[in-house]
Order: C-alpha cells, then sequence, then structure tokens
C-alpha cells in the first residue's frame, strides 16, 4: 500500500472515528473534541493534496482507492470547507433554539452527523469504484437528511423530506445505470465496478448509452441539475447555515465527480462526444433555469441556492467541453466556488441574528447598518456574480474559451450570453444586500464583528490566490493530471 | 425468471400504486420482495448467491418490522386521501411503464421481459411517491424502485450480483431508518402524515 492510499484511508478514518466518538463524549467537550478532529481530518488532507502534486500523473489505483488529480482536488475542497463548517458551528449551536433529537444531546447529535457526512464526502472522491461511490452517495443523503431537518422546525422537515426521497428516488435510477453497466462486463465481484473495467462493457454502444444516461440523470438529482432540482433550493435554504455550506461547496461537486469520472471512463463505449452531450445538456439547462430567479428578490440564502444551480451548470459544461482550457477553469471553478459560497452561507447566522426577517424575504443596505457583515455578503456575492478580479470570472473565460476551443461554438455562445444573464441579476442583488434602503435594525445588534473581518480577510485571500491560479493554471501538468483522469 | 412470476411482481407493484391502507401496502412490497428472495435462492448456485438471497430477505423483514411499527406509532384520526383517484393512478402507472419501455431499448438483462418488469417497478415506485400524499407511501415508493432494481440484478446474464443485492439491502434499511425519523417528527408536529401539509416552500 502506497503512503497516498494509507494517507486516503487514514482522512476517511478520521471523521468516521470522531463521529463515533462525539456520541460518547461529555456534553462540555464535544466542541473541543470536533475541533480537534476536524484540524487532524483537515492537516491529512492537506499532506495528500501536497504528496499528489508532487507526483502529478501517477495515480494511485486499487480495488478500493483511487486517488488522482480530481479526486485530490475534492478532497481538499471538502476538508477546508469541512473545517471551516466545523470552527463556525459553535456559533450556529449557540443561537438554536431547537434540535431534531433531546435538547441536552444536541451538540452530539449535530456533530456526529455533521462528522459521518463529511466522512462520507471525504471517502467518495477516493472510491475505487462505481459501485462503492454509489454507496457513499447514498451515506452522504442519509446523514445529510438529518443535518438539513436538524431546527426540527416545520420547514426544515418539509425541506429534508423532499431532500430524502428526491435524491433517494435519484440514486435508484442511478443504480439502475450501474446494474445495465454491470449486465455489460465481464465478473460479478466489485472489480467489475472499478472504473478502469468500466471501459470493457461489451453488450453494445446502445446498451452502455442507455446506462449511462440512467446514471447521469439519477447522479443529477443528487448534485441540483435542473429540471431534477426541486429539492435544491429548499434543503440550502432551511439546513443550518453551516450545514448549507458543506451541501453546496462540497456535496454537489462530489458527486459531480462521480458523473465526470463515469463520462471519462465509459467514453471508449459510448463514445466521447455522446458522453460529453448529456453533461452539456444538464449544464445549460441548469444555467437556464437558474437565471430568472437571480433576478427576483429572494432571501439570502435561497438566492446562495440558486446560485448553486448555476455553478454545477457551469462545472457540468466546462467537463462537457472537456479541453484543456476547460479544465483548468473547472478546477478554479471548484474551488472559488467553495470558498465564495461558504461564506455567503456562514454570514447567514449573524445576518439572521441581525435582520431575522432574512430567512423569508430578501434583505437591503446591511453595509450601512452592520458593515462587517454587508463586507462579508458581498465578497461573496461578488465573487459568485464573476465580477473581475473574482476567480469565478476567470474560470467562467476558461470555460467558455474551451468550449470553443472544442469546436462547441453553439453551446459556448449560449454559455457567455446566460453567464452575461446571471451575471446582471446577481450584480443588482449585490448592489441591493450591501448598499441598498436600510431597514431600520437594531444598530448594537452586531454580533461577532471581528470573527467575521477575519472570515472576509481570509476568504478574499484565498480568492485572490485563486485568481492568479486561474491564470498560471492552463497548459500546467495538473491540468494535463485532470485530462488523464485514472487511465 | 418465468413470465408468470414476473407478472406477479409487476401485479403487485401495480396494487401499491392503488391501495389505500398504508398497512396492506407494506404488506405488498414485503411479499414482492419475498417473491424475489424465492426465486434467488431457486437460482443460486454458488455460496455468495445464498448470501444475496439472505440480505434481500433480511432487508424485507426488517422494513417490513420498521413500517407497521410506524404505522402503529402514527395512526391517522382520518385516511390520507391521494392527490389522485386509484383509477387514473393506475393509468398513469401503466401509462409511465409503457413509456420507460418504448424510450429503454436495452438494459442487457437476460430477457426482455425482464427488463420490462424492472422498468414497469420503477415506474410504478415514481407514479407512488408523485401522486400519494401520506409520507409513509413516499418511502413505499422507493422500495418499490429498489425491488425493481434487486430483480434487476437476479435477471443480469450470468446471475446476480452479491455486491448489488447486498449494497441494495444496507443502503435501503439505511434511507428508511432516516425516513422514519423523519415521518415520526413530521406526524408529531402537523398531526398527520400528510405531505400536504408540506407545502410552504415554494418560489
Amino acid at each position: 500500500m502506497t503512503s497516498r492510499e494509507q494517507l486516503a484511508w487514514a482522512i476517511v478514518a478520521a471523521p468516521t472515528i470522531v463521529a463515533v466518538l462525539v456520541v460518547l463524549t461529555p456534553r462540555r467537550a464535544v466542541t473541543a473534541l470536533a475541533v480537534a478532529g476536524a484540524l487532524v481530518t483537515a492537516g491529512l488532507a492537506l499532506v495528500l493534496g501536497v504528496l499528489e502534486l508532487r507526483s502529478l500523473g501517477a495515480p494511485v489505483v486499487g480495488k478500493w482507492v483511487v486517488v488522482d488529480a480530481a479526486g485530490v482536488l475534492l478532497v481538499s475542497v471538502v476538508a477546508v470547507v469541512g473545517l471551516a463548517t466545523v470552527l463556525v458551528s459553535p456559533a450556529y449551536l449557540a443561537g438554536a433554539d431547537s434540535s431534531l433529537g433531546p435538547a441536552h444531546r444536541q451538540r452530539h447529535t449535530y456533530f456526529a452527523a455533521l462528522y459521518a457526512f463529511w466522512a462520507a464526502l471525504l471517502a467518495v472522491p477516493l472510491a475505487g469504484n462505481l459501485g462503492a461511490a454509489w454507496l457513499l452517495i447514498e451515506a452522504t443523503t442519509a446523514a445529510s437528511a438529518l443535518l438539513v431537518g436538524f431546527s426540527g422546525k416545520a420547514r426544515s422537515l418539509e425541506a429534508a423530506w423532499k431532500y430524502l426521497i428526491l435524491t433517494s428516488l435519484g440514486l435508484g435510477v442511478a443504480l439502475l445505470g450501474i446494474v445495465a453497466l454491470v449486465g455489460g462486463i465481464p465478473g460479478r465481484g466489485i472489480g467489475a465496478l472499478s472504473w478502469r473495467a468500466l471501459d470493457t462493457y461489451s453488450s453494445g454502444q446502445q446498451s452502455a448509452l442507455v446506462a449511462y444516461v440512467l446514471l447521469v440523470a439519477g447522479l443529477a438529482a443528487k448534485i441540483g441539475w435542473a429540471p431534477v432540482h426541486n429539492w435544491l433550493p429548499d434543503a440550502h435554504s432551511e439546513a443550518p447555515p453551516p450545514v448549507s455550506a458543506l451541501l453546496s461547496a462540497a456535496l454537489l461537486p462530489v458527486v459531480l465527480l462521480v458523473a465526470w469520472r463515469s463520462e471519462h471512463a465509459l467514453a471508449p463505449v459510448i463514445g466521447v462526444r455522446a458522453g460529453q452531450d448529456v453533461l452539456i445538456f444538464f449544464g445549460l439547462v441548469s444555467l437556464a433555469v437558474a437565471i430568472p430567479f437571480l433576478w427576483r428578490s429572494l432571501p439570502w440564502k435561497r438566492l446562495l441556492a440558486y446560485s448553486s444551480l448555476e455553478h454545477m451548470g457551469v462545472i457540468a459544461l466546462g467537463i462537457g467541453f472537456g479541453t484543456p482550457l476547460a479544465l483548468a477553469g473547472v478546477a478554479v471553478h471548484i474551488a472559488a466556488h467553495a470558498v465564495a459560497k461558504s461564506i455567503g452561507f456562514y454570514a447567514a447566522t449573524p445576518l439572521v441574528e441581525h435582520e431575522p426577517r432574512a430567512t423569508e424575504r430578501s434583505v437591503t443596505g446591511i453595509a450601512r447598518t452592520y458593515p462587517a457583515l454587508g463586507g462579508v455578503m458581498g465578497l461573496s456575492l461578488g465573487a459568485l456574480a464573476g465580477l473581475p478580479p473574482s476567480p469565478l470570472f476567470l474560470s467562467e473565460v476558461l470555460i467558455v474559451a474551451g468550449g470553443f476551443q472544442a469546436g462547441r461554438s453553439w453551446p459556448a455562445a449560449a454559455t457567455a450570453l446566460l453567464l452575461a444573464l446571471g451575471f446582471l441579476g446577481l450584480a443588482h442583488a449585490l448592489l441591493e444586500t450591501t448598499v441598498g434602503k436600510a431597514r431600520c435594525r437594531d444598530g448594537t445588534l452586531r454580533p461577532g464583528s471581528r470573527a467575521l473581518a477575519m472570515l472576509g480577510g481570509i476568504s478574499l485571500a484565498l480568492l485572490l490566490g485563486l485568481s492568479a491560479l486561474a491564470l498560471w493554471l492552463p497548459g500546467s501538468d495538473l491540468v494535463d493530471a485532470l485530462l488523464a483522469g485514472i487511465s | 425468471m418465468s413470465g408468470g412470476l414476473l407478472w406477479i411482481l409487476v401485479a403487485i407493484g401495480l396494487a401499491v400504486v392503488v391501495i389505500r391502507r398504508r398497512s396492506v401496502a407494506v404488506a405488498l412490497v414485503t411479499a414482492q420482495a419475498l417473491v424475489l428472495v424465492g426465486f434467488a435462492l431457486d437460482d443460486a448456485k454458488a455460496a455468495g448467491d445464498v448470501v444475496a438471497a439472505g440480505a434481500l430477505a433480511v432487508r424485507a423483514v426488517a422494513l417490513a418490522a420498521l413500517f407497521l411499527l410506524l404505522v402503529s406509532r402514527t395512526r391517522e384520526l382520518r385516511p390520507v386521501h391521494a392527490r389522485v383517484p386509484p383509477l387514473v393512478r393506475a393509468v398513469a402507472a401503466i401509462a409511465f411503464a409503457l413509456a420507460l419501455t418504448w424510450l429503454v431499448p436495452t438494459l442487457g438483462l437476460d430477457s426482455r421481459n425482464g427488463e420490462r418488469a424492472v422498468l414497469a417497478l420503477v415506474a410504478f415506485g415514481i407514479v407512488t411517491v408523485a401522486t400519494r400524499r401520506a409520507t409513509l407511501f413516499h418511502v413505499l415508493g422507493i422500495v418499490l424502485v429498489e425491488n425493481g432494481l434487486a430483480l434487476a440484478a437476479l435477471e443480469l446474464p450470468g446471475g446476480g450480483s452479491l455486491t448489488i443485492e447486498v449494497g441494495v439491502a444496507v443502503d435501503l434499511m439505511l434511507i428508511a431508518l432516516v425516513a422514519g425519523v423523519f415521518h415520526e417528527r413530521i406526524f408529531a408536529e402537523f398531526g398527520t402524515g400528510d405531505s400536504a401539509a408540506l407545502r410552504t416552500l415554494r418560489d
């Protein structure tokens, strides 16, 4: 077993162990244990990231574990967002007045579910075969549904129920695609579903394409691609804000990676173009469905949820275009979206304390009454809108350019047009939210201004770093490794 | 699998779409899973096949126990009426199943009849979720889909797949447990397991 393989197991084992320990730990030590566990998990992921950068182009492909550039990119994103989520969770829990479980076990329930969710999220990009990846995605559903409905209030129960039923149904359809694939692959063991075995499918191109479409259409329900995205705005808006960040910044791209790997692995059987067409279809439909909502006055977290729909569409398009430029854009987009979206959701906790009506209606003029909060929200929306020099602006340029490079002029042109419309919608929301007309609020209520300023500063530095990375990435070894996948 | 057995599985699936009582629907999906267990045991050639059948049996019995417990703990004062009448549900389910059969040229299973039965059960499960208001029926719709997938795994050329059967069993029990938690909580919050109460979040 190589050091990267051992690290991969350790990265999944660490949060799994913490999830169990949290349940057994006395109440006063739960938060400390959670924070310590998060630091260890994120540290291990960071080491794996460094090791992977030093061995680009030489993926580890085992029976159960795969360590490649795309997987490690996602593991790093999930680790960083997970760490930040654990760090901001105590602030949310301090103000939470109800929960799904007994009140005296509130922290135990929350952190156990959060760590179980985090462990499954870290495991999906490292899963060595399609079957295990599918099972782990189902595990994320079970754990995250408990978190979405954590407050136990009517609206969160509704959101959790929709999320559980719709994504389970979608994953059922995806499993039908997997069963159909198994039918055409020699052997019946777990090895039959390993990523490298998928191209041994031998029951014909047409049935392979049917299986692939079923698989991706089923996964689409979990990724939140339109037209099967109905759970997404509800779950993102009703979940605890730290969990919303993990759902949007980590869960959606992690499941998207499974669709990406499947497309890559099955390309020799179904044809490169056919596999990419399906992703481009979902990408364009998601963009087209998201844009009208970005123009509306929506509650803060619902606006961010529709922005997730837009950005998952952009990533699907980048993978669908599949050129070096587009994949460079995809790598930057996944990381930058994670940073920008996470701080947006983290800001929701102080926002609701400052403006309780923010859960049900749009907010305006926050920077006038609470500058630190307005600054963080403005940074999040500005980056998500693609306002230069946001890394998301650069990644979108790379993806559109990659579309033209791939000879897909019409989809690339449509993407550019839809992104411009989305930018206008979010730019309007940015102005209204930060410097619009301020409602009368209690100006003395400004919880955690210093923490918010620190969050904003770190996020700004990360975003600027990603902008610089976007300029360097095209033509680099990392893009070559992303293109090669695990083949 | 014989044509007669496939028809029985499909007929049970259609009955779940139209039946009114939750407990009867639980009995039907359990019976359907046990028919699959019988076929899996009859068709077993290796120890792995018997283990797969065992996983399917454990899942069927465990889910039945869980669902019946949920039914007994969440008695409705009045029956929860579905959004659409039984006959319309049946027509919609059959039409959807036929459409799926037409749209999906082949799944690569042993027989075309087996593929049709799998697609019919998937269609019936989706229609159950879409047209029933009782939250427990939503979960039963997912179980119908998963029974269809278990049938697909058994109809694979060269026999069933232990990985798929065990995976589906574990996954379904996990999801059903979480759904059970939410079903009870929804009942406690709204006084009913009627999903019509869950329609406040809209744009």
